[in-house]
């Protein structure tokens, strides 16, 4: 451009000033440093997203961009987990705080032969092998400025691996919360790997305070030949907070990846969905579950890629919309050239509880091969006027009719969650924003 | 006192009349029938009396048990013991027959001072109704109407109907789309309910309905207006000569 030479070599983030005076981390392994480094680099290349970025385009980061948030030197006081109670009452159920494993607050459970979960500053053997194996392989750190902000900042993974052929039916169960500390960056990260013929279910919430914070949670998700994996995902962050986060998957030869999401809460958060169906007979599944109101701001985009033959792929997405909220349903499904007999699914379908609020839908597909099959659909509306009226006419009150349908609307997300003690969790999160009384709560 | 009077009553939908000045008494105990071609009002007629809001009352007036109708919202117009049975039922999907139901009985129970019914003791109370109109059990755990054939949907109507036990029912074209054992069978459920403290109005284009639920009166309406009121015999008369004979009248 036409700025002089002096003033773009001076234009260094304040984010890799950070970076470089960050306390030395003693004793971490030179990959890891290496990764760090790409991840800062990757960002300092490629900046906050510009407002005019096709895929960045309604997500406003204004605010995100002229804040600096900067990473605590210690853990704050977190208000969010005081009589907090996990949303899974079995199983082992890590937590962080603010990035930081938190022991005390942790839940241990014995697990199957075969499976660890740990953060990664207490792990050794074939599961720390498997983190350096996988850790930023499948994140798009070199894409997306968050998920490079996470992998330059990181504090500590919390790595889930199940050894070829093991299973853990318990679920194991993962909490990032962030404390009440003003304009901090938090950045949680998470691993899982499930190795050839492994089953596994895990659990990932997300928490926070009324703080203004920045959390970019990144996950990674493999699943190797044969492999099955139940991911579950809640976001719950705080009123005031920004979330950016990424879930990344591959899913490797007969492998079964079936993601779960809710969303609730938070000033704006986006997540994006990448899945690389790889192997032949990979079946991916994502579900997702937006409850928006106030002026919230809740994005989603998916990017589910099908790189080779005989391959499933489905999706559903329900947004029910309340206040001036606004919600982004971007979906993308590829199928590259080959990719044979692919069969893929795509569905969004919003709610508009109120009159003031709105909804972007733009599902899109990207065929390279021709004996495919695809299909996706988008619905946006209100509630049906007759069927409300033929509740009421049966003598359902307005407030409890309207809850019905909303209710029956997205409880059929929920309805596959095969976690117990989640489904409750979830329903609960669902009947707080439903305007009726108790009623619903009873009948259904 | 009447159960329902209603006094020269005009309605619009769309700023379009279509009630045109209707009057009609009904008492206590009785079973009355409204024929009339289509686009009559019939339907429109209904709607209003259970009070959807798409249509608007321009004149006129409706009392019910001595109560203003026009004055109360659908639910309570419900919870007062009123009951429409659609003619195109809504699906509902999501929403399972019982536990909407559910919450339709103990909404009018609350509404009466009364305590809500115990789980068990509902669900045998909707097992024997759902009998008498043969309803299979497996539809009330569907969701309301959804997947129902069309006779399965009247059917569902007359049950929730046995159910709620309304002191004014109306069936608004119950009899349509349905074979002569559906008919027979809806029929029956009716007139299993017919009792000296509950009202009837049926509306219905064929006479056919009313082989089976013999009716105390008769009104024929036609262009927004009851055009003639007599007794059972006068749709029978309907039936040879059909609605030309108000021909003139109707225009």
């Amino acid at each position: 451009m036409n700025q002089p030479v002096e003033s773009i070599a001076e234009q260094k983030s304040v984010y890799l000033r950070d970076f470089e005076h960050a306390p030395a981390r003693d004793g971490e392994p030179e990959w890891l440093t290496a990764l760090r480094r790409r991840g800062i680099e990757a960002f300092e290349r490629r900046g906050f997203p510009h407002s005019k970025e096709e895929s960045w385009r309604k997500t406003r980061l204004s605010q995100v961009a002229n804040t600096h948030y900067t990473v605590q030197p210690a853990a704050g006081e977190a208000s969010v987990l005081a009589g907090y109670r996990p949303a899974v009452e079995a199983g082992p159920c890590l937590v962080f705080l603010d990035g930081r494993f938190d022991a005390e607050r942790s839940r241990w459970a014995e697990l199957p032969a075969g499976v660890t979960a740990a953060p990664l500053s207490e792990l050794d053997g074939a599961a720390a092998t498997a983190v350096e194996n996988h850790l930023g392989t499948l994140a798009p750190v070199d894409e997306h400025p968050f998920a490079a902000l996470n992998t330059a900042f990181v504090q500590d993974v919390m790595v889930i691996h199940a050894a070829r052929g093991s299973l853990s039916e318990t679920p194991i169960s993962v909490v990032f919360a962030s404390s009440d500390s003003e304009e901090q960056a938090v950045y949680p990260r998470l691993l899982v790997v499930v190795e050839s013929g492994a089953e596994l279910r895990v659990v990932e919430q997300h928490v926070g305070g009324g703080a203004n914070y920045l959390s970019c949670p990144v996950t990674e998700l493999v699943a190797a030949d044969g492999a099955i994996l139940d991911y579950y995902r809640v976001q719950e962050p705080g009123d005031a907070a920004r979330q950016l986060g990424t879930v990344s998957t591959r899913a490797g030869k007969d492998a079964a990846v079936r993601m779960h999401t809710l969303a609730a809460g938070g000033q704006l958060s986006r997540t994006d969905i990448y899945a690389d169906l790889d192997g032949t007979g990979a079946d991916v599944e994502l579900n997702g579950l937006y409850l928006t109101e106030g002026r919230q701001f809740c994005d989603h985009h998916t990017w589910v890629s099908h790189n080779t033959e005989h391959t499933t792929s489905r999706q559903v997405f329900k947004g029910v919309l309340d206040g001036r909220s606004e919600t982004v349903f971007d979906g993308l499904v590829k199928v590259a050239e080959g990719a044979q007999k692919t069969d893929a699914q795509q569905e969004n379908r919003n709610l508009l509880m109120s009159k003031m609020a709105l909804a972007h839908s733009n599902p899109r597909l990207e065929i390279y091969a021709d004996d495919v099959k695809c299909s996706h659909g988008s619905t946006t509306g209100q509630l049906d006027k007759e069927a409300l009226f033929y509740l009421r006419s049966r003598g359902v009150g307005p407030a409890d009719a309207k809850s019905m349908l909303v209710f029956a609307f997205a409880n059929e997300m929920l309805e596959p969650i095969k976690v117990s003690g989640l489904h409750d969790y979830e329903r609960g999160l669902l009947f707080r924003r439903l305007p009726g009384d108790e009623t619903v709560r009873e009948v259904v | 006192m009447a159960l329902l009077e209603i006094e020269n009553l005009h309605a619009a939908i769309d700023g379009t009349e279509i009630l045109k000045g209707i009057n009609l008494t009904l008492n206590t105990g009785e079973v009355h029938a409204i024929m009339g071609p289509n686009g009559s009002g019939k339907s429109t007629l209904a709607k209003v009396l259970a009070g959807d809001e798409a249509y608007e009352v321009t004149q006129g007036s409706i009392r019910y048990n001595g109560q203003d109708l026009l004055d109360m919202d659908p639910e309570i117009r419900a919870r007062e013991g009123m009951f429409l049975g659609f003619q195109y039922p809504v699906e509902i999907p999501g929403v399972s027959n019982t536990y909407f139901l559910k919450a339709a009985v103990n909404a009018i129970r609350k509404h009466r001072g009364q305590d809500e019914m115990d789980a068990m003791e509902f669900l045998q109370l909707i097992r024997e109704r759902a009998k008498t109109v043969k309803l299979e059990d497996t539809l009330l755990q569907r969701p309301v109407n959804e997947g129902f054939s069309g006779g399965e949907k009247k059917r569902n109507e007359v049950f929730q109907m046995a159910v709620l036990e309304p002191v004014l029912a109306i069936l608004d074209e119950t009899d349509s789309g349905l074979d002569i054992d559906a008919l027979r069978t809806v029929a029956e459920g009716v007139n299993a309910m017919r009792s000296a403290e509950r009202g009837f109005l049926v509306i219905t284009h064929y006479q056919r309905l009313l082989n089976y639920i013999v009716p105390d009166h008769v009104h024929v309406l036609l262009g927004g207006k009851v055009v003639k009121s007599g007794g059972k015999e006068l749709a029978k008369e309907l039936e040879q000569s059909g609605y030309a004979m108000f021909g003139e009248q109707a225009a």
